[in-house]
């Protein structure tokens, strides 16, 4: 191979759940137009690092390689992104990579997004549309809510707007802005609306939309431009007129 | 026959509505944060402006007497002060306890906002507790003797420490009531678009710089300092 440009990577590992972890760096060869993923995979093919020491390949997820499927969230240059858009011509070195710090690490770079999806179930995030028998056509959406869904819509669960959530803890049981957003997302569907007042309820409890602080930080990070504060304000507007309503008994 | 095994989608957990509580509470708070507590800062603020005049001790005087000629005086404060000022300071200590400030590694505006209104709920509850301690509670008794009021709060001002310390309060207490009521906006789903929330964020931020204004020119005047002319 001939003596091309390298890529220095520093990467925060733990060896599983349970290890202290501990920083390794590593050298791969530097190729026009590569990604964090394609360094990654550089590791895997030959695991050695800087010291030229035979070493463990680096664990991490990757699924969709374009942004649209939140496995490769992981910490770049201390700020959580997708590894499959950060390039690496754009990228201070040497790079450092770590896990996203508010899911348990399972192993490197790999984390447990269960309290996201715990979350997500909680306030049934979906629109029940399966029965046993064909329950017809929904009703038409609108062109307005269609153009306030889809931003919503593009949510990839990622976790970075949790990563940089001073709320998102053990201490609040915070859901986190993707899951309020999500809960206008489906609050807005035609279909979805008919269990507003249970996804209103789930959220009216403990680590519910009370938790968020509105610093601002997951509107700012969020790698798909969700307008997440916005949802979190529509969403505190329906809490609002569903507890009014409930308490008047209607 | 077949049809006990055709279930339909069970009613999925609704049996087990969570607890309202956490988000009334909250809400609670919020809102005591502006009336009764944003709207006797106010009052307040108000009141105390009653300094910048040509006799100040008279002036003074004569509204801490009218505030105690109101009736059920001592109701009013109770219900609309002393237990609103607990409950959103106590409850506010605990909400700040649970926070886990990242501002130096997500230096952002809404993020250092976010950590101010914390660390002012703090200092201020501290002052609060101290000024209404010295100026209610230990002393000359000023409802009794409200013609003294002036020279009480005079004395207390000629500490240079002391007028620094009424200065902070006067700042941070002025800084949490009015990104208190960008926060109240934001929350309650009043401003819901990006737009609303800077036009309102600027409308929050011109009233707190005013009502700071208000608050340090009366403190000042008390040590015959005038950054208002005085009529």
């Amino acid at each position: 191979m001939a003596e091309g440009k390298i890529v220095r990577l520093r990467i925060k590992r733990q060896s599983g759940p349970q290890a202290a972890p501990q920083w390794e760096d590593f050298n791969v060869a530097y190729r026009p137009g590569m990604n964090v993923i394609v360094a990654l995979m550089d590791i895997a093919a030959q695991p050695r690092n800087a010291e030229g020491q035979p070493t463990t390949s680096v664990s991490y997820e990757a699924n969709c390689l374009e942004e649209v499927c939140g496995a490769c969230a992981m910490v770049i240059n201390g700020r959580p992104r997708q590894a499959c858009s950060a390039l690496i011509d754009r990228l201070e070195q040497p790079i450092t990579i770590e896990p996203l710090s508010r899911f348990p690490v399972v192993r490197d770079l790999v984390v447990n997004r269960q309290r996201l999806f715990n979350d997500l179930k909680r306030v049934k995030a979906w629109i029940p549309i399966d029965g046993s028998y064909d329950l017809g056509p929904g009703p038409r959406e609108s062109a307005a809510d269609q153009e306030t869904a889809y931003p919503l819509s593009r949510c990839i669960s990622c976790g970075n707007c949790l990563e940089v959530c001073p709320q998102y803890n053990d201490k609040t049981g915070f859901v986190g802005a993707a899951v309020l957003s999500q809960v206008r997302l489906f609050n807005l569907h035609p279909t979805g609306k008919l269990h507003a007042g249970e996804r209103l309820d789930a959220l009216s409890g403990p680590g519910g939309h009370q938790e968020c602080g509105f610093a601002q930080n997951c509107v700012n990070i969020c790698p798909k431009d969700i307008p997440l504060t916005d949802s979190i304000s529509a969403v505190g507007r329906q809490l609002i007129v569903h507890a009014v309503r409930q308490a008047l008994g209607s | 026959m077949a049809t006990a095994t055709h279930e339909l989608p069970a009613p999925e957990s609704s049996s087990t509505t969570p607890s309202r509580n956490a988000f009334l509470l909250r809400r609670l708070h919020s809102l005591s944060g502006i009336i009764p507590l944003g709207a006797f800062l106010i009052e307040h603020f108000a009141s105390n402006a009653a300094v910048l005049s040509r006799h100040p001790a008279h002036a003074y005087g004569a509204q801490v007497k009218f505030l105690n000629s109101l009736p059920f005086v001592l109701a009013l404060e109770i219900a609309f002060i002393y237990i609103p000022l607990l409950f959103h300071g106590l409850y506010g200590l605990w909400i700040a306890s649970e926070s886990t400030p990242n501002a130096r590694r997500m230096p952002l505006l809404g993020n250092w906002a976010y950590l101010w209104q914390r660390i002012s709920g703090v200092i201020v509850l501290a002052f609060i507790l101290w000024h209404t301690w010295t100026a209610r509670f230990s002393g000359i008794s000023v409802p009794d003797h409200p013609e003294l009021a002036f020279a009480k709060m005079q004395a207390q001002m000629a500490h240079g420490w002391i007028l620094a310390w009424f200065l902070i309060g006067i700042t941070f207490v002025c800084y949490h009531f009015a990104y208190g009521l960008f926060l109240f906006a934001a929350k309650w789903g009043i401003t819901v678009t990006a737009r609303a929330r800077r036009r309102w964020g600027w409308a929050c931020l011109i009233f707190g710089v005013f009502l700071a204004y208000a608050g340090i020119a009366s403190a000042l005047a008390f040590r015959g300092i005038l950054i208002y002319p005085v009529r």
